[in-house]
């Protein structure tokens, strides 16, 4: 076995864990928090809340409400301008994968300077960056976990994937009281991105056993749990889910992606779309594409998916993802990309496949493919 | 556009959560770095500040010592200043001195100085203060760095500078007048020899009583124009010394020589007894003999005549320590009030009554000894008598 590396931030998992932002805060120094979070969070009355938790513990915060769904280089930029002159000393940032991804820009930006797309790739950002404190109120992107940022380069109009063992949060908190204020949407958005990051993973060149369970932990806590969420908005279904995307995170941001994730960027990048409904297009087409190159563990995914072992692995496999197909069809979520995107952009397939050729997520997945494979799985789900 | 990415690179074994440990240490170290010149400084300014000898105290604007230098602990080593009142400290008093100088220059803001004279173990001595208002303090409380320095050497050398201005001035004075006076006093002591000389033609031709009269009266006139002549000569040597070759002198000899020359003076003094203690090895000393003979005429007259009603005259010479000569010649006369001791050497100072002296004999005393780069000194007690000192270099010092 290849030598590996398994890195998570320190996880407080639980209801209303929420509380204990403040003390972690504290621990890392903190006398200025920089405060990130989107109006929707806002809304929902969590900013508010997490900010009597920092009054509570005797910290001031300046409060940048500047992010967007798929955060763009030039907020980030304008953010790290922000916290400088503030001088604020520790990163906390409450909402979706937008608003950790954007903090998480900030925070490279503001210790080490330059331009966000100095830094795309991996390890390559140098200087230590201020302390992160996340709490996620989708558990689903998993970047309160991982060592990934997504950044939109708005010029390319790309998906840059930012990769470093620095950019995993030192502390992310899981309260599943704030999932409660969740969408049907986004309940389904972020438990299939979980899902999609946990398959990811499993089949990954680079999966370990240290990430191999967490995936099929995950995978099995989101085909028992989302139906009864969705429908029940059950406080214990959303807690597992939770669980279940904390499991996927761990196993992504140590295994990495796949074509899947690759494809999923660039065209978030292209359209501007949320990263949660590309998944029931894309993931079972990747899947099948891939299968060939990984039955034995395809095959684990079909086991736990159907809780049972068919004939032969490859049928195992096989039936797996018709049954995910199902269990996508059985949410109210677009199944085909014309439902996402205008006929007119199609002609953008071939461009995306290109550049998600390139994606560093495409790395790790277990068949080589190359942008032609990809446009025909494009085309496949059209 | 990001370089090429590898399996290794997501793995990232080379790589982790980046930590503020080496730039924790680099400051540790730019602090230690820093912390050195700070205590190199700082023993600088110590080592500036140990190199000042004047007394140095730190006062809050109620007057409370906040800080002192190692003089102090010189000074009073048996204070313990810190919070005490400064007068309590220098002036053992219960309130601010008059026209207190800290409290002047905190109402000025500007720096103050000051003279004072306090009278310590007997002795007066001369203090310079100097008060400035310091600006540091980062409470905003305003204080004062007040200095004290001994200046009674000083105001001493400052004393005896004018002391030899004056004489030199005098000098000057005198040797015109000296000359003024030295040409009519030739006219009448040559016509009154002339006089004399033609006396024996009158002899008989007047009245006896007559010609004792004339006898008489020329030679009084002749008689006072030598003391005229004697008193101008002595100016002159007092302003312009002759320019005399000194040569080696033995103290003790010219001692001995002039002693034999007053004898008699003495034995007209009965109740004065005489008692010398000349050093034996005593180190010949460059000099003009007869100079330095009228110098000790001067002494022992003056001696006697301060022990009217008798007493003891002590000459005793002693070896300097470089290599020269001392003499002290003590009477246990009437003494010399304090007063006028400083004013002794100064030409036509007498105490004398009007006749008897005219107040050149310590003055020409002055210039001759301060002519062999030697110094004389008084020392002396009303009604206990006097002692003066003469200190003659030797001749290779």
């Amino acid at each position: 076995m290849e030598t590996t590396k398994f890195a998570i931030p320190e996880i407080i998992f639980g209801r209303g864990s929420l509380k204990y932002a403040g003390q972690c805060a504290l621990r890392h120094g903190a006398k200025k928090v920089f405060l990130v979070s989107d109006s929707g969070i806002e809304e929902a009355g969590w900013v508010q809340r997490l900010m009597d938790v920092l009054a509570e513990a005797g910290i001031n915060w300046i409060y940048y409400p500047g992010v967007t769904s798929n955060p763009r280089d030039y907020e980030v930029e304008q953010g790290a301008k922000f916290y400088l002159k503030n001088d604020c000393d520790v990163i906390m940032a409450i909402g979706g994968g937008s608003s950790l991804d954007t903090a998480k820009g900030i925070a490279i930006i503001a210790s080490n300077g330059g331009k966000i797309r100095d830094y795309e790739g991996a390890n390559r950002v140098e200087r230590p960056l201020p302390p992160m404190v996340f709490i996620t109120t989708t558990a689903g992107s998993g970047s309160d976990i991982s060592q990934f940022c997504i950044i939109t380069d708005v010029e390319r109009a790309v998906k840059m994937s930012i990769i470093t063992r620095t950019l995993v949060p030192n502390i992310a908190i899981v309260d599943p009281l704030i999932l409660r204020t969740k969408t049907e949407t986004l309940i389904i958005q972020s438990a299939v991105d979980a899902l999609a990051h946990a398959i990811e993973a499993y089949v990954s060149r680079i999966a370990s056993p240290f990430t191999e369970p967490q995936s099929l932990k995950a995978i099995d806590l989101i085909m028992r749990n989302l139906q009864s969420a969705v429908q029940t908005r059950s406080l214990d279904s959303l807690e597992q889910l939770s669980i279940a995307s904390i499991a996927a995170s761990m196993a992504f941001s140590n295994a990495s992606l796949g074509a899947e994730h690759a494809l999923a960027h660039s065209l978030g990048g292209q359209f501007d779309m949320s990263h949660g409904v590309i998944h029931p297009i894309l993931l079972t087409s990747v899947m099948r594409f891939n299968l060939d190159s990984c039955v034995s563990k395809m095959a684990d995914i079909g086991r736990v998916i159907l809780n049972k072992n068919l004939g032969s692995d490859k049928e195992t496999a096989m039936e797996g993802i018709n049954k995910l197909d199902e269990f996508f069809a059985s949410f109210d979520v677009p199944l085909k990309l014309r439902q996402v995107v205008n006929k007119d952009d199609q002609k953008h397939l071939e461009p995306i496949c290109k550049m998600a050729v390139n994606d560093v997520c495409n790395l790790t997945n277990p068949r080589s493919a190359s942008w032609q494979e990809l446009l025909t799985i494009c085309e496949k789900v059209w | 556009m990001a370089p090429h990415t590898t399996l290794e690179d997501l793995v990232g074994i080379e790589h982790s959560k980046l930590g503020f440990y080496q730039e924790l240490q680099r400051k540790v170290e730019e602090l230690k770095t820093s912390n050195n010149e700070l205590e190199e400084k700082r023993k600088e300014v110590q080592a500036l500040l140990d190199g000042i000898t004047d007394l140095m105290v730190v006062l809050s604007e109620d007057l409370k010592i906040q800080s002192v230098n190692h003089v102090f602990g010189e000074w009073y080593p048996e204070a313990d200043p810190i919070g005490k009142k400064c007068y309590e400290i220098f002036n053992e008093g219960d309130s601010p001195c008059e026209e207190c100088p800290v409290l002047k220059a905190l109402d000025c803001d500007e720096t103050t100085k000051d003279l004072r004279i306090y009278e310590e173990g007997g002795k007066l001595r001369h203090y310079e203060l100097i008060a400035s208002p310091l600006k540091i303090s980062t409470t905003g409380e305003r204080t004062v760095l007040l200095f004290k320095r001994d200046v009674t050497r000083e105001k001493e050398f400052q004393a005896q500078f004018y002391q030899a201005e004056k004489m030199a001035t005098v000098g000057t004075l005198a040797a015109g007048v000296a000359h003024e006076i030295n040409n009519p006093l030739t006219a009448i002591s040559g016509f009154a020899e002339g006089l004399r000389r033609r006396l024996s033609r009158i002899q008989g031709k007047v009245e006896d009583d007559l010609y004792d009269d004339f006898e008489e009266y020329t030679d009084t006139i002749l008689k006072e124009c030598l003391r005229c002549r004697d008193i101008v000569r002595s100016l002159l040597t007092f302003s312009r010394p002759v320019a005399s070759t000194l040569r080696p002198v033995d103290l003790n000899q010219c001692i001995e020589d002039t002693l034999f020359i007053l004898k008699h003076h003495f034995k007209e003094q009965h109740k004065v007894t005489v008692k010398t203690e000349l050093y034996k090895k005593l180190p010949m000393i460059q000099g003009d003999e007869s100079q330095l003979k009228q110098v000790i005429i001067n002494l022992f007259t003056n001696a006697l005549d301060a022990m009217d009603g008798g007493g003891t005259l002590l000459v005793k010479t002693y070896p300097l320590e470089d290599n020269g000569a001392g003499l002290i010649v003590k009477d246990t006369g009437c003494g010399i009030p304090q007063e006028i001791q400083n004013k002794l050497f100064e030409p036509f100072f007498t105490t004398k009554p009007a006749g008897k002296g005219v107040g050149i004999g310590l003055s020409t005393c002055y210039s001759i000894v301060k002519n062999h780069n030697g110094e004389i000194s008084v020392s002396s007690e009303e009604g206990k008598g006097s002692s003066f000192c003469v200190r003659i270099p030797g001749i290779d010092k």
